[in-house]
């Protein structure tokens, strides 16, 4: 009995073992694939997380209901950062160390994500970064970090050169803000005038919530400004400048920060025509051409997304554009990669190309800031309708 | 320079209306709330909504902001004071104004969003420079609240309950006053004077969830510098503070502003502590 058993045993275990490994197969396939979604939903930089959120969910929703990627759904873990650095730090080692996510998007502003990406890089998670500072890229340092969105620079040289090459301005005044990320980007746009040649006529740093700004204004129009370039993302301080401007009769064009075009600031004009006269660096993919149409891979999200959104599109669509791409560029790395390996996704993103809705990304092992400068134009403040803008004159 | 001293002079006013907030509440508490300077986002908040949202006029929508600045303000001590000031001689106040404070911004950021609002022009008037309505408003009605308290405090029978709570409260309590109520009513009254200072001053702060923690910090330098409890003390260190920054600001950019309002206070403090206005507290040994 007992020499039966124990012939008998070594078969069973085989084929309990064997049975184990076909059963288990499939599962491992149906395993989700987890990406973390750090993003500020909530406090004082709500307002383009919010939007990149409706794209993030409607991305989710759509590669889920096809199927997956790879036979696997999408599991989206959101941690709401309120906008604090402290806390985007925190939801990032928990999403690396207790939910094991495969993959992270955010944190969202540059702010969040300076300390942030430094955690997930050494937990080794494949990256997709929101933040327009420079510093947040290296290839070297944090080998898994991917940009999405475009870089500062690219931002103020395409201002910049519609400023001097477009309007023929060469007495600019550059207004910053005292927050950390307006006094650096002061700095940089500074820093690329003096290479072009050209010294500010005028530029101070300004308190975010400085109630009347008629008095640096003045100033700036004193020192014979022709052209006012902000580089701030606080609408307050934008609207003010506006405002000053009008209220002075000062038709005095300004290019700068994206944030000019935001849709609050129309509504802290003081006159609607306050908004003449006013371009910021914006998105091929958001650009009416022509005949008045945006391109169609924008046309078809807008028109897929719009029930989503209640049927009116009432924000800038280049955030919705951006959150949909972070979780196809995902879905892309691993259909290429064959897995959610760490190394094999960080190879597909470095080796190749993906064309989204916001812009057509191309990384290398040596450069991980993936947004083209092609799909950065110029377009008119006041042109908004429905999230996207007109060109602004004479700009390509 | 002149529409620099106009615009110190405003936000001064402000800041000097935050100043007699606090010596409201102070004064029969002995506590200065970590919620002042948010009285002022709430009215200018539910200013705009009630006005720019649901379209009522200003005889409604002034009233209505100030009685939601007198409902936050009753709020304010039964939650954050009542308790904390019978229970413990420490200034434990500090920590749950400060949580209540926090509390209101993050439900009005919530429920109002994180961007500034416009508010609505309150007297018909074309954008007139320095004579403009956001800056001449917020002068007038810093002078009217003065001297409204002035006579409250000297003329009526409730003003004297408050003096006499003010110089001290078991005195007072001895003598039948029921002390917990008469807070209780400053801190309406308290909360009502932000609300309405924040509705005035709207065209100039916008209508901004974060506005108030500023204004609270402001508004405490302007009280220290005129005078803790003095009335003249929180209009003359407003003023200071409002048109220091604005010449600091003028001459040395916007980096500065806040250095120098702070270094207004160390300097102040360092040199009279009791501020201008303010008397020095003898303690009988």
């Amino acid at each position: 009995m007992a020499k039966r058993f124990f012939g008998i045993s070594p078969l069973v275990c085989l084929t309990t073992l064997a049975a184990g490994l076909l059963a288990g197969a499939p599962a491992q396939a149906q395993q989700p694939i987890k990406i973390g979604w750090l993003s500020s939903l909530t406090g004082p930089l709500s307002s383009a997380a919010i939007a990149e959120n409706q794209g993030v969910q409607f991305a989710v929703e759509e590669i889920n209901k096809a199927g997956g990627v790879l036979g696997r759904k999408i599991e989206l873990i959101t941690r709401d950062t309120a906008s604090d650095p402290t806390k985007s730090v925190n939801f990032a080692q928990q999403l690396a160390f207790s939910e094991k996510v495969d993959f992270i998007i955010g944190p969202v502003n540059s702010g969040e994500a300076l300390p942030a990406i430094p955690v997930i890089a050494r937990a080794g998670i494949p990256n997709l970064i929101i933040g327009t500072l420079d510093e947040l890229t290296d290839a070297q340092k944090y080998p898994r970090a991917f940009r999405v969105i475009n870089t500062n620079t690219q931002w103020i040289t395409g201002a910049q050169g519609y400023a001097l090459d477009v309007l023929k301005r060469r007495k600019v005044a550059l207004f910053g803000d005292t927050t950390g990320y307006g006094t650096a980007t002061q700095r940089q746009a500074a820093s690329f005038l003096e290479k072009a040649g050209i010294k500010p006529a005028y530029q101070v740093l300004l308190d975010p919530n400085k109630a009347d700004l008629t008095d640096d204004m003045n100033k700036a129009k004193a020192a014979g400004a022709d052209v006012i370039m902000p580089w701030s993302a606080a609408t307050g301080l934008l609207a003010r400048i506006l405002n000053a401007r009008g209220d002075m009769k000062w038709d005095v064009p300004v290019v700068g920060h994206p944030a000019v075009m935001a849709l609050p600031i129309k509504k802290l004009l003081t006159k609607p025509e306050y908004w003449d006269n006013v371009y910021a660096a914006g998105y091929k993919s958001t650009t009416y051409d022509a005949s008045g149409k945006v391109p169609q891979r924008t046309q078809a999200l807008v028109d897929a997304i719009r029930p989503k959104l209640g049927g009116e599109i009432d924000f800038t669509f280049w955030w919705v554009a951006l959150g949909y791409d972070c979780v196809h560029v995902i879905a892309h790395a691993v259909k290429t990669g064959g897995s959610t390996d760490p190394a094999a996704l960080q190879k597909a993103l470095e080796t190749t190309p993906y064309a989204g809705v916001y812009g057509n990304y191309r990384w290398s092992a040596t450069n991980h800031n993936g947004f083209p400068d092609g799909d950065i134009v110029v377009n008119r403040a006041n042109s908004f309708k429905e999230g996207s803008f007109a060109i602004a004159p004479g700009a390509r | 320079m002149l529409i620099v001293l106009v615009t110190g002079l405003a936000i001064g006013s402000l800041y000097a209306m935050m100043g007699l907030v606090y010596n409201v509440m102070y004064s029969t508490s002995k506590v200065l709330s970590m919620t002042t300077g948010h009285l002022a986002m709430l009215g200018a908040v539910f200013g705009a909504w009630f006005m720019g949202g649901l379209g009522w006029p200003i005889w409604l929508g002034l009233p209505a902001a100030a009685a939601v600045g007198a409902a936050f303000g009753l709020l304010t001590d039964v939650v954050a004071i009542r308790r904390v000031i019978t229970r413990s001689n420490e200034h434990l106040w500090l920590l749950s104004t400060l949580a209540v404070a926090t509390m209101v911004q993050q439900a009005v950021g919530l429920w109002w969003g994180t961007e500034p609002r416009p508010f609505p022009r309150l007297v018909p008037q074309d954008p007139a420079g320095a004579l403009d309505q956001k800056y001449w408003l917020p002068i007038v009605l810093v002078l009217l609240m003065a001297a409204g308290l002035g006579l409250f405090y000297r003329k009526t029978m409730f003003g004297k309950v408050f003096v006499a709570m003010s110089e001290d409260a078991f005195a007072a309590r001895a003598r039948g006053i029921a002390t917990n109520r008469v807070r209780a009513m400053s801190y309406v009254i308290s909360g009502a004077l932000g609300a309405v200072a924040g509705f005035a001053t709207g065209q100039l702060t916008y209508a901004f969830f974060a506005v108030g923690t500023l204004l609270t910090l402001n508004g405490f330098v302007a009280l220290a510098v005129g005078g803790l409890g003095s009335n003249m003390g929180a209009l003359v260190g407003g003023w200071a503070l409002g048109i220091i920054s604005m010449v600091a600001s003028h001459y040395f950019g916007g980096e500065y502003q806040q250095t120098i309002a702070i270094g207004l206070l160390m300097l102040a403090l360092l040199v009279r502590p009791q501020g201008i206005f303010g008397t020095r507290q003898v303690r009988a040994v």
